[in-house]
């Protein structure tokens, strides 16, 4: 504390000081300003091969799923024949019917000598886009409601009346078990696909508004919020800008771990029985209708089931590595031990990552 | 009705030499939490006048930080309330103003430094993008695209005597390391005519490469050089009056001691006036102009510092400034108050430092002592006041 006030000594006028000196001249290369985020990207995915392993099992999912719905000439090329019409002969030899695995059948045939590898392809956009539209209203429609919820959430006021509805209904929904109430409203709405799908959409909201209300709820008195409040921003803006992308980051790698979950839940769902026919071809169903020649041919269940298992792997390991990369910090503390130098670690880097990733 | 200058009614009133900026009268605060009710600020008065510095004194749990937050109602409303009293900024009661139009006098007309530079910068985003956002505000406030109390012109000369530590602080700007692993990320992605805002208002905190700064988080900054990005953000919206919440407590000496003269060398020229709040009694005496001593809720005493460091009215600053240790001798264990700072639910009648005051009488124990002036006739502005029935009887210090 003495330090801080100036003695008869230190007062006295000082020598003459040496001119500052200039800031140094950056030499800086022309690059676009998220170029680094990609290199920080690939460095992160360097450092996890899991995560890698996941991003690449993703892409190659995604990418397959829109060349399949997107582009049938590209997909008959590939395959020999149009996807999930293997032409049916009657006179064909009986030796075509249920093979196993080959190289000319990669997942074997089925008693009617259709190639599962096709089958299963032709399957997959579909579960993909349940899969990623169930999460994706989950996330708009949940999240929304758990930012209005958390944030305007002062007893006595409107804001809190309406938290207060939210809340309490959200707690109706969570109260039954997901798969049960998706399987009633599902059966009530009839049998098929679309309902099937609305069914899942009308039970995974919830969650997201649990989790989205919990991290507002954590962020929003944080001190750079009071900061931003003191300097004058509106508080929708502190809302998005402050809140939201501060709790962005679990919202996101809960998003991503989530589309695994839906697809298991909708086959479950599709296994049971209430998406109607076997006309379109979806994984759940492709199980149960095979699921009677599983002792004899078993690759017939395992092609889908494997499918299913598969695309879930793929997004948990992106998800379960996403944190890493969506957090600055714990990003360049990747980086850094990726890439060992002769300087040692940044210590609060690597300490601050703990506290980096709460909630997720 | 875009593009025209929203106009809510409220004109603020011009800083003029003779009329305080800011005037608080008997502002009552208090906490409710479940049953119980703590008074965190009672009967607090003061007045602040342009381009000067009014430092609040206290120990931890005094209420200085409900006081400087309750300025610019950023106190929590519950369990916070303002009881009674009124916070005279520029003429317009903030107390009776309506909650939601709070928000226009915020940043550009009182700003806010906070105490951890840490937490209070968004980790989230980069430094450029922060400053920006200041910017931002006080841009959209002058093209009357955002609604604010409209600001009287600014009349105050606000020129102080130059410091000297202040030239020494400039003859030696900081200079950024760079922690290992970080890159040039290269230039924000903003206007050409924002990124030199930006830079400018960088270069005034005596950043050096605000070049590098600007691309960098908040975390890969050093704990000096965010205090001064949230200084720069406070001064980018050239606030009238700027509250400091014990700004330097977090740095060490020497970057405080640089943070305090560059911002007694910003004061003027941005043109303004700080309430600077800190539960150190140097920094106090190397910053403020006027100083208030509180005490569980109270405000005790208030003065020029001088004075008041010098000729305490108080028994209690006399204390405080007892418990400071100095250098020219040793005498000992430093002296120390017995007994507890009063629970502030429960405060005992009359004046709140009597359960431990050292000269108390039987009168202490029956009714508060008003703020009274030691000195009367003096003109508003260096009045030397305490809450004491006997100010004569407290020593001057050696």
């Amino acid at each position: 504390m003495p330090a801080a006030i100036p003695t008869e000594e230190e007062a006295s006028p000082l020598p003459d000081l040496p001119p500052p000196t200039p800031a140094p001249v950056v030499v800086r290369s022309p690059r676009a300003p998220w170029s680094s985020a990609v290199i920080g990207f690939l460095r992160v995915m360097r450092a996890n091969p899991l995560t890698l392993a996941g991003f690449v099992l993703v892409v190659i999912i995604c990418v397959s799923a829109i060349v399949v719905a997107a582009v049938p000439p590209l997909t008959q090329l590939l395959l020999g024949h149009a996807l999930a019409a293997t032409p049916y002969d009657p006179n064909m030899p009986t030796a075509a019917l249920h093979q196993g695995p080959s190289f000319a059948h990669w997942f074997g045939t089925d008693e009617l000598g259709r190639d599962m590898f096709s089958l299963v392809l032709a399957a997959l956009p579909l579960d993909l886009a349940i899969g990623l539209s169930v999460t994706g209203f989950a996330l708009i429609v949940g999240s929304g409601l758990g930012l209005v919820a958390g944030f305007w959430d002062k007893p006595r006021t409107l804001g809190g009346a309406v938290s207060t509805v939210i809340m309490r209904v959200t707690d109706v929904f969570l109260a039954f078990p997901s798969l049960v109430l998706a399987l009633a409203v599902a059966a009530t709405l009839g049998r098929s696909i679309f309902t099937t799908v609305l069914a899942v959409m009308v039970t995974w909201w919830p969650y997201y508004v649990r989790l989205t209300r919990g991290e507002v709820l954590a962020v929003k008195n944080l001190p750079y919020v009071t900061a931003a409040r003191a300097s004058g921003v509106s508080e929708v803006r502190i809302l998005f800008r402050h809140v939201l992308r501060n709790i962005l980051e679990p919202l996101t790698i809960y998003y991503t771990l989530d589309v695994g979950t839906v697809l298991v839940t909708f086959s479950t769902l599709s296994f049971v029985g209430v998406t109607g026919s076997i006309t379109t071809p979806e994984w759940g169903q492709q199980v149960e209708f095979y699921q009677g020649l599983l002792p004899f041919y078993p690759w017939t269940v395992l092609a889908p089931g494997l499918a299913i298992f598969v695309t879930c792997l793929a997004f948990s390991l992106l998800g379960d590595g996403l944190r890493d990369i969506l957090d600055p910090r714990s990003r360049r503390a990747l980086i850094q031990a990726a890439q060992p130098s002769t300087l040692p670690a940044e210590v609060p880097a690597v300490a601050a990552r703990g506290g980096g990733g709460a909630g997720a | 009705m875009i593009g025209a200058r929203r106009d809510d009614g409220v004109t603020l009133e011009p800083p003029s030499a003779n009329e305080p900026l800011l005037k608080v009268e008997d502002l009552s605060i208090e906490y409710r939490v479940g049953a119980g009710t703590f008074q965190a600020v009672r009967d607090v008065s003061f007045e602040l006048y342009p381009g000067r510095v009014l430092g609040i004194v206290g120990e931890t749990g005094c209420g200085k930080s409900t006081l400087a937050h309750a300025i610019p109602r950023l106190l929590p409303e519950p369990p916070a309330k303002i009881r009674s009293g009124k916070i005279i900024y520029q003429g317009v009661d903030l107390a009776q103003v309506p909650k939601w139009k709070i928000p226009r006098v915020r940043g550009t007309g009182v700003g806010m430094v906070f105490q951890e530079p840490i937490n209070s910068l968004n980790p989230s985003f980069r430094i450029y993008s922060q400053v920006v956002e200041s910017i931002r505000v006080r841009r959209m406030r002058d093209a009357g695209k955002m609604p604010s109390f409209q600001p009287g012109p600014q009349a105050f000369d606000y020129s102080r005597r130059p410091q000297l530590s202040t030239a020494e602080a400039m003859a030696h700007p900081l200079t950024p390391v760079l922690p290992s692993g970080i890159r040039d990320r290269g230039p924000p992605p903003i206007p050409k005519q924002l990124r030199e805002e930006v830079l400018e208002a960088l270069r005034l905190v005596r950043i050096n490469d605000p070049e590098t700064i600007l691309g960098l988080y908040p975390h890969e900054l050093s704990g000096g050089m965010r205090q001064r990005v949230m200084i720069a953000m406070a001064l980018s919206q050239r606030p009238t009056l700027l509250i400091a919440d014990e700004p330097t407590s977090a740095l060490d000496v020497t970057i405080q001691a640089q943070v305090l003269s560059l911002m007694k060398e910003l004061m003027e020229e941005v043109k303004t006036s700080i309430l600077f709040i800190s539960h150190d009694l140097g920094v106090i005496a190397e910053m403020a102009d006027e100083v208030g001593v509180m005490y569980a809720g109270h405000l005790v005493e208030l003065g020029p510092v001088d004075e008041v460091f010098g000729h305490p009215g108080h028994p209690y600053t006399r204390a405080l400034l007892d418990s400071v240790p100095t250098r020219y001798k040793d005498d000992g264990p430093l002296p120390s108050l017995g007994g507890n700072v009063p629970n502030l639910s429960r405060l005992p009648p009359g004046c709140p430092f009597h359960t431990r005051c050292p000269i108390a009488e039987a009168p202490c124990s029956v009714s508060p002592g008003p703020l009274l002036e030691i000195l009367p006739g003096r003109p508003p502005g260096i009045q030397h006041r305490a809450a004491c029935l006997y100010p004569e009887r407290v020593e001057a210090r050696p």
